[in-house]
């Protein structure tokens, strides 16, 4: 008897292995969720895992007030519907000293208002294992990294240091003054992604989807105008247009792609067609060579 | 730190994501996976071969394209395809592979996923990660230089990860003049690799990696060969593991219940075999059985659940059972081992200590070790192996190991999956040594004055707290592993007692 198994159901089982397993091991696991397409797949995974209990940790968002409108919304809608225990973490000193996506670099705005509230919160909780969305195929030094990734003091990442992970056996037994990173998505594509959205009838964001919405364009990209912090260059207006987003971020430093595609099939469709990486909207990433790999040598997920 | 100030609520009909149904022709699902390695000596060009194909056979995002044109030259002007695969930092300044890199793509009907390995023997535990995970192996051989020891010692880290299917190719034809006679003999030094380590339906390949010849597309400077193009060669491989094979096995991860529907079910993945609704399944280390009475999802319950699929059983008596019990089928059970013969590849820069305090990690249990004999070594040279009793990095060895209490083990080519295990560290965590049991066997090893840690002594003071239930169990038996595992580095010899016997 040959059984056909589709990858999708592989990639599932998969997820859903690696989910059990560190929630066994760990003392005290949380979920990082950062509302977009990933984090979507990344809980309703959680829920399959665990079913019929509850899911056996809290989720953490770390907010930095610059999130899209819709997202939070979102968030709040999935919290009650799934009777989720969230945690939001926020950098309040930073906020109220001024710090903002336009004053600073993209990657100092995102080390003070992601990274340094990500630790405050994963220290001040004493969880030992943080499962995150992240996928090898995203950039080049994610490509490199293991199921279970360990932390050092500082939640520094060695890339040269990496626990070797053979078979489907997951050590997650750690050292002192050790924490790890989990993450369940890591043999997925984006496309996985929407594939599986689509499969199992997720609901996303409606930022995913094309609709007419204010934009201002700078230096090629084109940026939604979502409140009034937007700082105006003279001359600028914000101009409506047919857009949507391929990854979810805070909007002053998350690009948006010109698009009439308004079902889920649409995008999926213009996904599969895409040509170029995911990340290139993302504005943090394009700040150095190697940018991705120092962040997280710094305690970035 | 607080909540952020109120939004007004979305209505939560927007949130309903807008679909017109005609998925399948989008996104069609793909049938299958394929798993490749690459490995072989360091600078042989693995990194360059999988650039290359990713280059000429996948739609690589243009923003990808345009930073590896912009990028520095190699042979012939090309591109450094390498880049594509070496995503450190380090990597890149050093130009050569430190950790495996993942990447994937997709034909019409299968996901690829490649896994490049690095070459450099200090990196030989991450080729070791990478080999466990895959279906075929490409293995490269430099045309100038043959075959190195670090390309027998990959070729004997596949033996153990139990890889057969292998893929030989010849790479940088052009630096030696594109020659037949270079390749057969070539092909023929690796006879011998193959036949050591019985690899199965080796093929190989004459291929240029910079170039891309018999890469994806076939070369045009090399008449004399007519076989196919790496790419060509890989599509006609079959997908990983369709058919259920061997015994069922299902290793418990966890428990779960639902009180409200007096649900109590055993989750794992079940690792061989398939069972099904009615069937008679046993954990070997209680010897106690019951039947299968349904096989759980959120999606939907099964009456047949197969080989990789992840589900949660309830059975209709409730076993003791709990994380780090295989569920089994009863005419075909695991062993319950208290000594495992096993091979193994050390992965730790330190080197074997007979005081130190290891654990052995199987599927899902984890058991402390009193002790490791090492027996032998693989020479790398002659391929032969050698008494010996130390052992150090990336080394592979054949040992004995006793462990400290009886757990469900089965031998590496019955059942892949509960036949192999990871050896810890139990200070550090750190992850020792990857190995595959050989044999397995629930007798005692003789040692003389061993302290035996009963439960009546844990018991007593240190678990008086834990109640009667399978978590308590799990928690009782993590309590007694840690203090086994603290007698043994004050330097006594500790074993722990096994379950009470169930047999009724
Ligand atoms: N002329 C020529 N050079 C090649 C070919 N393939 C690879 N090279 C060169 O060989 C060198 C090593 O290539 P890599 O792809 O980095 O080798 P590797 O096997 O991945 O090395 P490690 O991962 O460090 O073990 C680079 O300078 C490549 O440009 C080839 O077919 N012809
Ligand atoms: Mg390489």
């Amino acid at each position: 008897m040959t059984v056909e198994i589709s990858h999708l159901d592989l990639l599932e089982a998969e997820s859903i292995h690696i989910f059990r397993e560190a929630a066994a091991q760990f003392r005290k696991p949380v979920l990082l969720y950062s509302i977009g397409k990933d984090s979507t797949v990344l809980l309703h995974l959680a829920r399959k895992a665990f079913w019929p209990g509850k899911l056996p940790f809290p989720i953490l968002h770390v907010n930095t007030t610059w999130k899209f409108k819709e997202m939070i919304a979102f968030r709040d809608h999935w919290v009650k519907e799934f009777d989720l225990d969230l945690i939001e973490m926020t950098n309040h000193e930073a906020i109220a000293k001024g710090v903002n996506p336009y004053d600073y670099s993209p990657s100092i705005y995102t080390d003070i208002m992601k990274t340094v509230p990500l630790k405050a919160g994963l220290d001040q909780h004493g969880f030992d294992g943080a499962f995150g969305g992240a996928r090898r195929d995203e950039e080049a030094s994610r490509a490199k990294e293991r199921v279970f990734s360990f932390r050092a003091e500082g939640h520094r990442w060695d890339p040269r240091r990496q626990r070797p992970e053979m078979w489907r056996l997951l050590n997650g037994r750690l050292g002192a003054g050790e924490t790890a990173r989990i993450f369940p998505l890591s043999n997925w594509t984006e496309r996985d992604i929407w594939r599986y959205i689509l499969r199992e009838k997720l609901d996303v964001v409606p930022l995913y989807m094309a609709a007419e919405r204010p934009t201002i364009e700078r230096n090629g990209q084109i940026l939604m105008y979502d409140d009034n912090r937007f700082p105006l260059k003279p001359g600028e207006t914000p101009v409506m247009r047919s857009i949507r987003f391929r990854t979810l971020g805070c909007w002053p430093l998350t690009a948006a792609v010109e698009s009439n595609a308004v079902t889920i099939e649409e995008v999926v469709a213009e996904t599969l067609g895409a040509r170029n990486s995911e990340r290139s909207g993302r504005l943090i990433d394009h700040d150095q060579v190697g940018a991705m790999e120092k962040k997280k040598q710094e305690g970035y997920f | 730190m607080t909540a952020q100030p109120a939004m007004k609520d979305l209505n939560v009909s927007t949130l309903v994501t807008p679909t017109t149904g005609v998925i399948a022709d989008v996104a069609p699902e793909l049938s299958g996976m394929l798993r490749v390695l690459t490995c072989g000596s360091v600078d042989d060009g693995k990194s360059t071969l999988i650039g290359r194909l990713l280059w000429d056979a996948t739609d690589l995002f243009d923003d990808q394209r345009a930073t590896l044109e912009r990028g520095r030259r190699v042979d012939g002007g090309h591109p450094d395809f390498s880049l594509l695969m070496d995503g450190l930092v380090a990597e890149r300044e050093q130009g050569i592979t430190i950790d495996i890199a993942w990447r994937y793509f997709d034909t019409k009907t299968r996901r690829f996923v490649v896994i490049d390995s690095p070459g450099h023997e200090q990196y030989t535990r991450n080729m070791a990660s990478g080999a466990s995970h895959a279906d075929v192996a490409i293995m490269l051989i430099d045309a100038r230089h043959g075959i190195k020891v670090q390309t027998r010692r990959h070729a004997a880290i596949l033996d153990l990860v139990g890889l057969k299917r292998v893929v030989l190719a010849v790479n940088k034809m052009d630096l030696v003049d594109w020659s037949e006679s270079r390749f057969r003999q070539i092909e023929h030094d690796f006879r011998t690799l193959m036949w050591r380590f019985g690899f199965r339906e080796a093929v190989a390949i004459p291929v240029a990696a910079v170039s891309g010849d018999n890469v994806a597309e076939r070369s045009k400077h090399m008449a004399w060969y007519t076989g196919p193009s790496l790419l060509e060669h890989l599509e006609e491989i079959p997908s990983r593991g369709t058919e259920p094979v061997g015994a069922f096995r299902m290793p418990v991860q966890t428990v779960l219940r639902d009180s409200r529907a007096d649900f109590r079910g055993l989750a794992g993945t079940i690792s061989s075999g398939t069972v099904r609704v009615g069937d008679t399944v046993v954990d070997p280390v209680s010897r106690r059985s019951a039947k299968v009475q349904r096989i759980a999802t959120m999606d939907r319950d099964y009456q047949e659940a197969v080989q990789g699929q992840a589900v949660a059983i309830q059975l209709d008596t409730d076993l003791d059972v709990s994380r780090g019990s295989v569920l089994a089928a009863p005419e075909a059970a695991p062993v319950v081992a208290r000594t495992i013969e096993a091979r193994f590849v050390w992965l730790s820069e330190i080197p074997f200590d007979k005081r130190g305090s290891y654990l052995v990690r199987t599927a899902t249990d984890l058991v402390p070790v009193t002790n490791i004999e090492i027996k032998s070594l693989l020479d790398l040279d002659s391929l032969a192996v050698h008494p010996a009793t130390a052992c150090k990095v990336n080394d592979i060895a054949i040992a004995n190991v006793a462990l400290g209490r009886a757990t469900a083990i089965d031998r590496f080519v019955e059942a892949q999956e509960t036949g192999s295990f990871m050896l810890v560290d139990a200070i550090s965590g750190a992850t020792i040594a990857g190995g595959t049991v050989t044999s397995a066997s629930p007798d005692i090893q003789q040692q003389d004055n061993v302290f035996v840690l009963t439960r009546a002594m844990l018991a007593r003071g240190l678990s008086s707290d834990i109640a009667n239930t399978p978590e308590g169990e799990a928690e009782f038996r993590r309590r007694a592993n840690e203090v086994a595992l603290l007698l043994r580095s004050a330097g006594v010899a500790v074993e722990v007692e096994s379950l009470p016997d169930y047999v009724i």
